[in-house]
């Protein structure tokens, strides 16, 4: 039973994510109707920026992380700007492969920094646990938990109250209306791209103790972007909810079920739930009357 | 006359002139050995791949401020094949054709390998001491193949048997990485423990790229292993040590050549403390180190501002090979009589701490022994000899 627990709750931080990676491929989709397949590649390269910072730069740790995840909300902010935009109006293709690209071009750069490219690192914090009675949990993993909550919390605040917020919101429901309603809908994309990237490098950040900063851990976006689907691909709460499913249940099964049949799992109930709910967990049923 | 018109005059000269020639040996001129490598400079074996070919570069280098071998001065060239293997056969071919290399020297990664050993062999170039652990690279017997580290299953059999044997553990599990590398390494720790007349108690696995181990860490100690046998690499064998001892399980583990690394101890701190590892070279630490070595560090510290690992020295190891072999074939070099000399050497150990390297007319393979180290104060230490 403490086994189940211990493991459940370890299932329950990496769902967590997975489920912020999640959310940031929906924030996009939902106001650009773009895959992104660069959000790994930003995660990675948030944490990279954040451990250049502070191990060789030497800025203090907190400091480093939020100038990370602000240069790298910039950088998705730029690439829209300059190229990304561009992508709109053309075959879904011509983004998703442009995202591909600019990813490539990312891990190229960080690459091409040798001490990045040999070596994994791990940024210092978060390293030791907590006793609760017997069950003993990894700190980097309350923090995962506790940011996800966060984060969850301010998004839907942002959406809910704030002007721009709902902006965005009209603009993804309905970019034509919204328009004609006086939202300037390149603008939101600019900030949907903003808020993806910068989303994409905290989940870099909270990712770091749990596997190290190195120049492969953005391949966690191939969990991310299942649970995305799942969640329904334009429902936020779907995706941080789907993403922890996909989370515990790719834990528990390896605990309970056979061995070999663990990796199986999270995508054979993907295609369940794809089967059962054609929409996602979290999508509406078909009401979205896009243009 | 105009740039292009020179170069183009030149080239027909320098055509011409090497038609003139007598034949030789493919990478071979009067004051020039080539010697070609397919590494990993960008891939995900780059954090290898590199220090590698430093390694190498730094003992051709010495080679050459001493004159060179019988007069040649020996080039390194080098291609990245990101572990890539279509990469990997354009690299080849590149290195046969344009660069004209006289040996290929540690490509690095099964899948390049197996990619680009049938161009290189079929050119009839010599194919040494690739980064593969796998059986064709040595077997069955090839003129032009040699091959300086074993299978991991061989290296893990020995370790596993040693283990067991000296330590009486009852129940060994193994935590592997699904795919070859960690298959190979459970039949090597399935034939150690059936020789003992034991079983292997529990198995399980992750996909490569796997985030968390703690369902797997919690199955192994529902099944009340007392020995955890780790066919990981780094980050896994950090996570698995890391999980294990959070949930308060002082379990032993012992993990491949893969896990024994520095960034293991660096990365790992107090929770990898008392793993054990199967080391084939020992790593250079500056600390302690004997003269030789020590000069050895700063010397590779000044070349490369870098500090040295475990692959750097294999690199110079492996170019060392090549340099002795040489320099016992003599001035008439061809590939030919480079196998023929290299089948009869002997390395004796040196002052890394190597074994010893024997290659055989019928034998290809020069070591198949590693010994055991142990994770003790921040560092890895020896704690065997290399296990027959």
């Amino acid at each position: 039973m403490l086994a189940f627990v211990q493991v459940l709750t370890s299932g329950i931080a990496i769902g967590c994510v997975y489920g912020l990676v999640a959310l940031s491929f929906v924030l996009i989709y939902k106001a650009t109707e773009t895959v992104s397949f660069m959000q790994g590649d930003l995660l990675m390269l948030g944490a990279f920026a954040a451990l250049g910072l502070h191990a060789w730069a030497g800025w203090p740790l907190a400091a480093a992380a939020v100038a990370a995840v602000m240069a790298v909300a910039l950088l998705g902010a730029a690439l829209e700007r300059v190229a990304l935009r561009r992508a709109l109006g053309r075959p879904h293709l011509v983004a998703v492969l442009l995202s591909f690209g600019l990813g490539m071009m990312m891990r190229g750069g960080v690459a091409s920094v040798p001490a990045a490219a040999q070596d994994m690192h791990r940024l210092p914090f978060a390293a030791d646990t907590i006793a609760l009675g017997p069950l003993v949990l990894a700190t980097s993993h309350l923090w995962v938990v506790a940011a996800t909550l966060l984060l969850a919390a301010l998004l839907a605040v942002f959406f809910r109250y704030t002007r721009t917020g709902l902006a965005l919101r009209a603009c993804s429901e309905d970019a034509r209306s919204a328009a004609l309603m006086g939202v300037p809908v390149a603008r939101m994309h600019t900030l949907a791209w903003t808020l993806g990237a910068a989303l994409a490098a905290i989940a870099g950040l909270l990712l770091a103790p749990v596997t190290f900063v190195h120049l492969n851990m953005g391949l966690i976006a191939l969990k991310a972007f299942p649970a995305a689907v799942l969640g329904g691909l334009t429902s936020l709460p779907g995706a941080l909810v789907a993403g922890i499913f996909l989370g515990v249940a790719e834990a528990l099964a390896g605990l309970v079920l056979p061995e070999g049949a663990k990796d199986v799992v999270p995508y054979l109930l993907l295609m369940l739930a794809l089967l059962l709910f054609p929409h996602g967990l979290g999508g509406s049923r078909g009401t979205r009357g896009r243009a | 006359m105009n740039p292009l018109r020179r170069l183009v005059l030149a080239l027909a000269t320098a055509v011409s002139f090497a038609g003139a020639l007598p034949a030789n040996a493919a990478g071979v001129s009067a004051d020039e050995i080539v010697v070609g490598t397919v590494s990993d400079l960008s891939g995900p074996i780059a954090m290898l791949g590199v220090p590698v070919r430093d390694g190498m570069l730094m003992r051709f280098d010495e080679a050459n401020a001493g004159g060179g071998v019988h007069g040649r001065r020996i080039r390194l060239v080098v291609e990245d094949a990101g572990y890539d293997p279509k990469r990997a056969v354009l690299a080849a071919r590149k290195l046969v054709q344009h660069d004209q290399a006289f040996a290929f020297l540690a490509n690095m990664g099964t899948p390049v390998v197996m990619a680009s050993m049938p161009i290189v062999v079929d050119a009839g170039r010599l194919h040494l001491f690739p980064f593969s652990p796998h059986r064709a690279t040595y077997e069955p017997l090839h003129p032009l193949k040699f091959q300086n580290f074993a299978p991991y299953q061989d290296y893990m059999e020995a370790a596993t048997r040693h283990m067991v044997r000296e330590r009486g553990y009852q129940r060994s599990c193994l935590l592997y990485q699904d795919d070859d590398y960690g298959l190979e390494v459970m039949k090597g720790v399935e034939r150690a423990l059936s020789g003992l007349g034991r079983e292997l108690i529990e198995r399980t696995s992750y996909k490569r790229g796997a985030t968390d181990l703690s369902s797997q860490i919690a199955r192994l100690r529902a099944a009340r292993c007392d020995l955890v046998v780790l066919a990981t690499v780094v980050r896994e064998t950090v996570a698995a040590m890391s999980e294990a001892r959070k949930i308060g399980w002082n379990v032993d583990m012992l993990v491949t050549a893969s896990g024994y690394s520095a960034q293991t101890h660096e990365l790992g701190g107090a929770a990898v403390e008392g793993l054990y590892g199967v080391s084939v070279l020992p790593h250079p630490y500056a600390d302690g180190a004997n003269s030789q070595l020590a000069a050895w560090i700063e010397r590779y510290r000044a070349r490369f501002n870098a500090e040295p690992n475990v692959w750097s020295v294999m690199g110079y190891t492996l170019a060392d090979l090549f340099v002795r072999t040489a320099e016992a074939t003599g001035r008439e070099l061809t590939p030919e009589r480079f196998a023929y000399a290299l089948e009869r050497m002997e390395f004796s150990r040196d002052y890394f701490g190597s074994p010893s390297y024997r290659f055989r007319p019928d034998d290809h393979l020069g070591n198949r022994q590693g010994r055991l180290a142990q994770i003790r104060n921040g560092r890895w230490e020896l704690v065997t000899d290399y296990l027959e």
